[in-house]
């Protein structure tokens, strides 16, 4: 058996944590304006269930009455908000653009994959209607959350209005329907537990294993949905009223950042998984329709896949 | 140039609620949105106890106008704070942005989720036709077009909370302090708050 090297075996994880390293190290330190050191120690507070934001007793009734009044520490995170969210306005399609740039060059040196198949009838049921149901999902609502995202973060370009107020609306509504799916397709699609499998009786993890480059996209997935969804439901459940305003607006501010942040990150995997699956290998999209695919395909494409589904005894 | 301002003065202050109740009558404003509150602090301690009036502050430099994603608020040359609701998307990017949580949010978006920003106008209405029905429906009285001063202002009994040109409304604090004989006192809340950023 071929013996792969340290570098071989982890390049997508070594290359993911440099390339975010790098960029997390600028932005830290060049751009952000938060104040770190009291984002911690509040990130420890709301842990235990203080989300107003007063780390020490007030020095003063000044101070007493800003608190109470307004909310304490302005200064610590809602300068951040203003600098992210026009960032976000100006900047945020470098971030895409730089990726396909990186895609581009990839396909320029790699080129693309494509299967030959001289036995299309030759088929292979790889998903269950249940699975290509949360899949199609998953496809759907995620691209409604960009979009709609996309007309809050770009509100200056449609100038405002009803229909931009009502697509806000929908990805509010959109994202509350999304925890479910994400919570759903996050476990089918988490390939290196399977060994539930053999003692449970679940049995709709989608078949094949993960090679470390889609492992990392799942993880970021896993983690990025899961920010997304609980900051998400909760700016819109913990709406404060006039009198609540003091005790939850920095805990939203928090839960706001964490949205920024998730997003752009997600969005970045979400785009690496299309370049991988449909971009660098010729995609199939009508089995991710119907659910089967050619023999010859997974053979020269996924053999992990097919080696799965004979080991479950399903081909 | 002058520059309309509120000041709340805390000695004043008995929470009444007066002043919230003078602005949501007078502007016909729903049920769950407040465009003034009273904050009270040291409830029923005695000697302690202070209670202070807040709604928006119309900030010079005001962080609502910097973060909004659809450009809605305006300054006017008398330093009113204003929004033009038909472009206000309701994102709530304004409420994280403000320093005393001005923006308020009513739930009459679809499904009950929250729909377009409220909030002070210093009884300036909006950017609709001045003294037209429209700008009453959306942003209520216009009584600053009509020559009078803010209705929660002009309603308070104790005349804690007092409205106008900034630099008649700091000769008012300045008495009040000398008065007082309060040399200690630090400029009033929501003014300084906003400008030493606590």
């Amino acid at each position: 058996m071929e013996s792969k090297t340290f570098w071989e075996c982890n390049k997508a994880y070594i290359l993911t944590a440099l390339g975010l390293g790098v960029v997390g190290f600028v932005f830290v330190g060049y751009l952000m304006i938060m104040d770190w050191g009291y984002l911690i120690q509040f990130t420890l507070h709301a842990l235990i269930g203080d989300t107003s934001g007063v780390l020490t007793v007030p020095s003063s009734e000044l101070e007493q009455m800003i608190n109470a009044a307004f909310g304490s520490a302005y200064n610590s995170v809602a300068p951040e908000i203003i600098r992210a969210s026009n960032e976000r306005q100006e900047y945020i399609w470098y971030v895409f653009f730089a990726e396909i740039l990186i895609f581009v060059f990839l396909y320029i040196k790699n080129g693309r994959v494509t299967p030959t198949i001289t036995r299309p009838n030759d088929t292979v049921q790889v998903l269950t209607s249940f699975q290509r149901a949360v899949i199609w999902l998953n496809i759907g609502m995620i691209s409604v959350l960009v979009l709609t995202g996309f007309n809050i973060t770009w509100g200056l370009r449609s100038e405002g209005g009803d229909l931009p107020r009502i697509l806000r609306e929908f990805h509010e509504l959109t994202g509350l329907a999304w925890i479910a799916v994400w919570l759903v397709f996050t476990v089918i699609a988490a390939k290196d537990m399977k060994g539930w499998r053999k003692n449970s009786t679940f049995r709709h993890f989608l078949p094949g294993s993960f090679k470390p480059s889609k492992r990392v996209i799942w993880f970021f997935y896993a983690a990025m949905g899961a920010a997304l969804c609980f900051s998400g439901a909760m700016i819109i459940t913990l709406h404060p009223s006039s009198l609540t305003h003091a005790d939850v607006i920095q805990f939203r501010r928090v839960l706001l950042y964490l949205h920024f942040g998730a997003s752009v990150l997600i969005m970045f995997f979400i785009l690496d998984f299309v370049y991988a699956s449909a971009v660098s290998v010729k995609g199939y999209l009508k089995g991710l329709w119907s659910g089967s695919y050619p023999r010859e395909y997974l053979e020269q494409v996924a053999p992990d896949v097919l080696d799965d589904l004979k080991k479950a005894g399903r081909q | 140039m002058s520059r309309m301002k509120f000041y709340c003065d805390d000695y004043r202050c008995i929470d009444c609620n007066g002043c919230v109740v003078a602005c949501k009558e007078a502007h016909e404003i729903p049920v769950g949105v407040n465009r003034r509150r009273v904050i009270t602090i040291n409830e029923g301690i005695e000697g302690k106890q202070k209670s202070l009036s807040v709604a928006c502050m119309h900030c010079s430099d005001a962080p609502c106008q910097k973060v909004c994603p659809t450009d809605c608020f305006y300054i006017r040359t008398d330093g009113i704070v204003l929004h033009d609701k038909d472009k206000c998307i309701g994102c709530g990017y304004c409420l994280y942005a403000c320093p005393f949580g001005a923006p308020q949010f009513g739930h009459e978006g679809i499904f009950g989720v929250k729909g377009v920003m409220d909030k002070c106008t210093f009884c300036a209405g909006g950017p609709d036709e001045t003294l037209s029905e429209s700008e009453f429906e959306h942003y209520g009285q216009n009584r600053i077009a009509e020559g009078k001063i803010p209705m929660c202002a002009s309603m308070c009994s104790t005349k804690a909370l007092i409205a106008g040109d900034a630099s008649e409304v700091d000769k008012i604090y300045e008495y009040r302090m000398a008065k007082r004989g309060d040399t200690t006192s630090l400029k009033p809340y929501g003014w300084e708050a906003y400008n030493n950023g606590k």
